[in-house]
This record gives C-alpha cells, structure tokens and sequence, in this order.
C-alpha cells in the first residue's frame, strides 16, 4: 500500500507541461515541482483521501452505505460557508484561506444538523428520508450559493474559480491547511473505530456494551464535516470519492472500521492523485475539473449499486 | 442463607411526557433463572427491558444491581453486568458472523484486537448458541433465525451474568424458536446466568420459563414461577382473548383460544 500511494505521487509529481527529469534537476524546475506540483499532488491525495474517509464514517454513522458527504448536502453547506466566508470579506487577510475553512466547517456542520433533524425518525434512519433530506437541504444551501454569486460583485470571478473546484490553484497556502488538519482527523477516525463497529448494531445495542454512542456520534460527525469542509476549500466540490472508494475497500476487506478507515483514507487518496492526473492531460493544454473525472467514474458505479444491491438497506 | 437479587426494581414509574407508561413496578431477580416477559402489545414490556438495562431512567422509584443504584455503574461496567438483544438490527453491514460476535467483547477487550482469552469466548459464545458453523458466513446474507442466533451469540460473548432479550423469537419458525429457548434455558442452569425474554407464545412459556412476568398497562400484573402464575383466569385476563387449558404434563399447561371464539370467526 505505502509503495503505491509513493508510486503514485511520483506519479503526479512527474506530470506536467513542462517535463522534468528528477535526476538533473535546474533551479527553475525545482521550483516548479517543489511550488507547484507538490502542493498540487499532496492536497490531491489528502482530499482523495479526507473525502473517501468522510463517506466511510458517514455511511458508519448512519449506517446506510449510500451516505456520502456529496449526496448528504454537507459538501453543499460547506460551500455556503466559504461563499460567504469570501463574499462578506469575513476573511481577514492574514490568514484569508484558513478563515474560509471555518467557515466552510461551521456550513458544514450546520447541514449536516439540518440532515439529521430531518433524516431521523424514531432512532432510526431510512435510506430514502436521508438521501431526501440530503437532496433538499443541498439543494436549499446551493440556492443560497447561488444568491451569494448574485451579490457577489468584485469576488464573483474569485468565487466561481473556487466552485469550479480542482487543484489548478493549489498552493502552499492552501496545502498547508490540509496537511495541518487533515491527518489529525485520520489519526482520531482511526482511534475510535471499534467504537463505531459496535454501533452498526443499533445504538442502545451499543450503549449497552459500554460504548459511549451519543459522544461518539458526535465526535464522528464533527469530524467528517472538518474533512468535508477542508476538502471543499481546498478543491471545491468533488463529488462519489466518498461513496466509490469505501464500497471498493468493503468488497475487499470487509466491513471492520479499523481496516476500512486507513485502507479508504490512502484509496481515496491514490484515487483522487490519478483522477487529477486524468483531469491534466485528457484535454491537455486545458484541464478538466477534476470533479467531472470522479463524477463520470462515480455516477455509474453509484446507479450501479442502487440496481444490483441485494442488502435490506436500499 | 437466602438468594441474592442480581437485579431489583422498586416503585419504578416512567413516562416520556403525558401519562405513565409503567406504574410503580417492582421486583427482584435471582441468577440461574429464565423469566419471561409476556404482556399484550403496548404494555410498556420494551419499555421495562429499557429501564433494567439503564437506557431509560424511572421517573421515580429505584433500579439496583448487586445493591447499588445502576445508574453508579459506567457504561463499560454496566456493560459486564447486562448484555442486550434488541429487535434484529434491520441495516447490516457485510461484517461476517465472527466479527460481528466479537463486538461483544468491546467491554473486556477495548478498541484493541482480540485478546486470546476474548477469541475463545467468541468460540464459546457461537458454540452455545448453536452458531458455530455460521463462523465465516457473512451476517447480511444469513436467515432470519440464523441471525437471531447470532445475535444471542453477541451477547454471550460479552460475558454478562444477566442477559435481556427483547423478542428473541420473533419472525422465528417452530423449530428456531425452540433451538433459542433451549439454548438460553442452557444459559441458566449451566452458567447460572439470569435470563429475561420478552415473549409471546404462552405455551413456550410454560414449556421453558421458571417463571412469567406478567405485564398490562404499565402495571406488573403478577409474577412468579410459571406454573403459579400460569391458570386459564390470569392468562385469559391478560392477553384479552378466552383461554382454556387443553391439558400438557405436571406442571406445564397448555392454552388455547376457547372454541366458540374461533368459531364465531369462522363463520
């Protein structure tokens, strides 16, 4: 696994318009794969990987394999909170990118109440009031979006380059903050993944095997809103990573937490280090979206699942 | 020297808003006895289930287990004391069948792997419940009663000396149904485990519990050893419906719906 997550960063490091020999390295290229493509391919695979880990603890926590933070409208509320975070100039200069990222959390986690409030009936959650709920709150918020573009003025060029998403623009300025956060929340899915094992069973069956759930739960959805959140601002709006690369990993090696959190995490980072890959040359000199690459992977396998699941969940 | 209560409830009332749903309920279990909870739907018997299990708190009245109030206990050693089997969990993931016992070990084990003493106890558990050849199947694609099996299976794993089953055998043929009550009446006069199943079908109720709690309207309307409770008058009050004993051995009854009620149906 380490070996393929190196193979495929050299991989997306050696991409580019410009060809770079690593071994006779002048100056000028150094700059441009140490400034330009590194933060490009490092905040590639921390999202890949930040948006797949999302899905998973998503579809844990709901305990619906069709969850992801796309479909949830949670990917939609953290984009309210950038667009507003860059319309009303609520960023302060100094640390412009990591204010939007709050920003894109605090949407993020107030969709994903939203969600909640209404997906939840009696303690449970069914597929379809879920995925509904998702819809119609995505849906409400990227109207809201839509407004914010209206009243944008001056930022409306600054703000449609953002929700065109990809990592054309990425920097260290946005890597940075993707590197600070990202691997944290990693490091606590991971911890806490036996806890959220227990509760596929229910969560007074959990509660009675001495696992805090409502604590859990809470901390599981802050913390999949903070990689959604950090992945919209750094990318914008990247659709199904979270939904292909933990079914895959599922198929693979079953359905324990503490093996699917860090096999989906480096899978969705591999995923999305090619998807972009894809994004940069199909269509070189120009550059897809990377979100339309993982769509036209995604949408299929999504309709695919949806026919051929033969689980009591659907 | 007199046997200890694992469990009693004094005076419990409990209600979420409006009225009371159970009414100053009170009694006490001893280990190594299988007692049914049988009741008309809406009784408040999922209700009780709760509160002896501290998922939901008496408005009033006491819940204690070994004499100190349930509510002291933290989760984890609440959770060495009571084990749950809730109504079949209805999403499951693709988690196979040793995975999925070996949750109940999260109590004695944590976060971590499997110890070897907690992988013997899955052994155990899939044995006594009569799962062990279900080992490596996945748990989504097994039959209902192979997964009600395995769900009891869970819950012995987590080692508790008292085990509450909420309708353990439900959607359950005849011979699953048996296969179940027989593995938990094993549980009691074996392992000296204290069992409490909510239950529908009287007559295995006669057949397997040592005694029946009898529940109507929140309020408990007798308990005892079955064969105490258990007469045409008290069953026939309970469920609504005119019984008549139709015979059986000793001191196991058999009821069944009087005739004429069936026959006004029929025709």
């Amino acid at each position: 696994m380490a070996a393929s997550v190196a193979m495929v960063i050299l991989l997306g490091l050696s991409i580019g318009p410009v060809p770079i020999s690593f071994f006779h390295m002048s100056p000028a290229e150094r700059e441009i794969l140490v400034d330009l493509r590194l933060p490009r391919v490092l905040s590639a695979f921390l999202v890949g990987g930040g948006l797949a880990l999302a899905g998973a603890i998503f579809q844990g926590l709901f305990r619906n394999p069709l969850a992801d933070s796309y479909l949830l409208g949670v990917s939609s509320g953290a984009s309210l909170g950038a667009a507003a975070a860059l319309v009303l100039n609520l960023a302060s200069p100094l640390a412009s990118f990591a204010a939007v990222s709050v920003f894109a959390w605090v949407g993020s986690l107030g969709a994903l109440a939203l969600v909640f409030y209404f997906g939840h009936r009696a303690g449970s959650f069914s597929i379809l009031r879920l995925l509904l709920s998702g819809l119609g709150v995505g849906l409400f918020l990227s109207s809201l979006v839509a407004v914010f573009m209206l009243l944008a003025g001056d930022e409306l060029k600054a703000l449609i380059f953002f929700f065109l998403g990809g990592f054309a623009t990425s920097s260290w300025d946005t890597a940075w903050v993707a590197l600070a956060c990202i691997p944290a929340a990693v490091c606590f899915a991971c911890f806490y993944a036996a806890d959220l094992n227990v509760l596929l069973l229910g969560e007074e069956t959990a509660q009675t095997s001495g696992v805090r759930s409502g604590q859990v739960q809470l901390l599981y959805a802050i913390v999949a809103a903070l990689l959604t959140s950090i992945s919209v601002s750094v990318a914008g709006l990247i659709g199904f990573v979270g939904l292909i690369v933990p079914h895959m990993i599922r198929l693979i090696s079953g359905a324990d937490h503490r093996t699917l959190f860090p096999l989906t995490f480096l899978t969705g980072g591999i995923f999305l280090v090619l998807s972009d890959a894809v994004a940069r040359t199909v269509l070189a000199p120009a550059e897809l979206p990377v979100g339309i690459v993982t769509s036209l992977i995604g949408v299929p396998i999504f309709l695919y699942l949806i026919r051929n699941e033969t689980g009591d969940w659907v | 020297m007199a046997i200890k209560s694992a469990l009693e409830l004094q005076d419990v009332c409990f209600g979420y808003t409006g009225g009371l749903l159970l009414k100053e309920v009170s009694f006490a279990i001893a280990p190594g006895e299988l007692i049914a909870l049988i009741g008309p739907n809406g009784s408040g018997k999922t209700t009780l289930l709760k509160i002896m299990l501290g998922l939901l708190r008496p408005r009033s009245g006491s819940v204690t287990l070994h004499g100190r109030p349930l509510s002291d206990y933290p989760p984890k050693s609440r959770a060495l004391n009571l084990a749950y089997v809730s109504q079949q969990p209805s999403s499951s993931f693709p988690l196979t069948v040793r995975e999925l016992v070996a949750l109940g070990r999260y109590p004695h084990d944590g976060r971590g792997r499997l110890t070897p003493a907690g992988s013997l106890a899955v052994t155990n558990a899939l044995h006594r419940s009569a799962a062990k050849h279900l080992a490596d199947r996945r748990f989504n694609t097994l039959s209902g009663g192979e997964k009600q099996k395995v769900l009891i299976a869970r819950a012995l794993a987590q080692g508790a000396p008292i085990l509450l089953l909420d309708e353990p055998t439900l959607h359950l043929d005849l011979y699953y149904q048996i296969q179940i009550l027989a593995a938990l009446k094993r549980l009691c006069t074996e392992q000296q485990s204290t069992v409490v199943a909510v239950l529908h079908d009287v007559n295995l109720v006669s057949l397997f519990a040592d005694k029946a709690l009898l529940l109507r309207d929140g309020v408990l309307h007798s308990f005892g050893p079955t064969s105490d409770v258990f007469n045409e008058a008290s069953i026939s009050d309970l469920l609504g419906v005119d019984m008549v004993a139709v015979g059986g051995k000793n001191s196991i009854r058999c009821f069944a719906p009087r005739q004429p009620f069936i026959n006004s149906r029929g025709n």
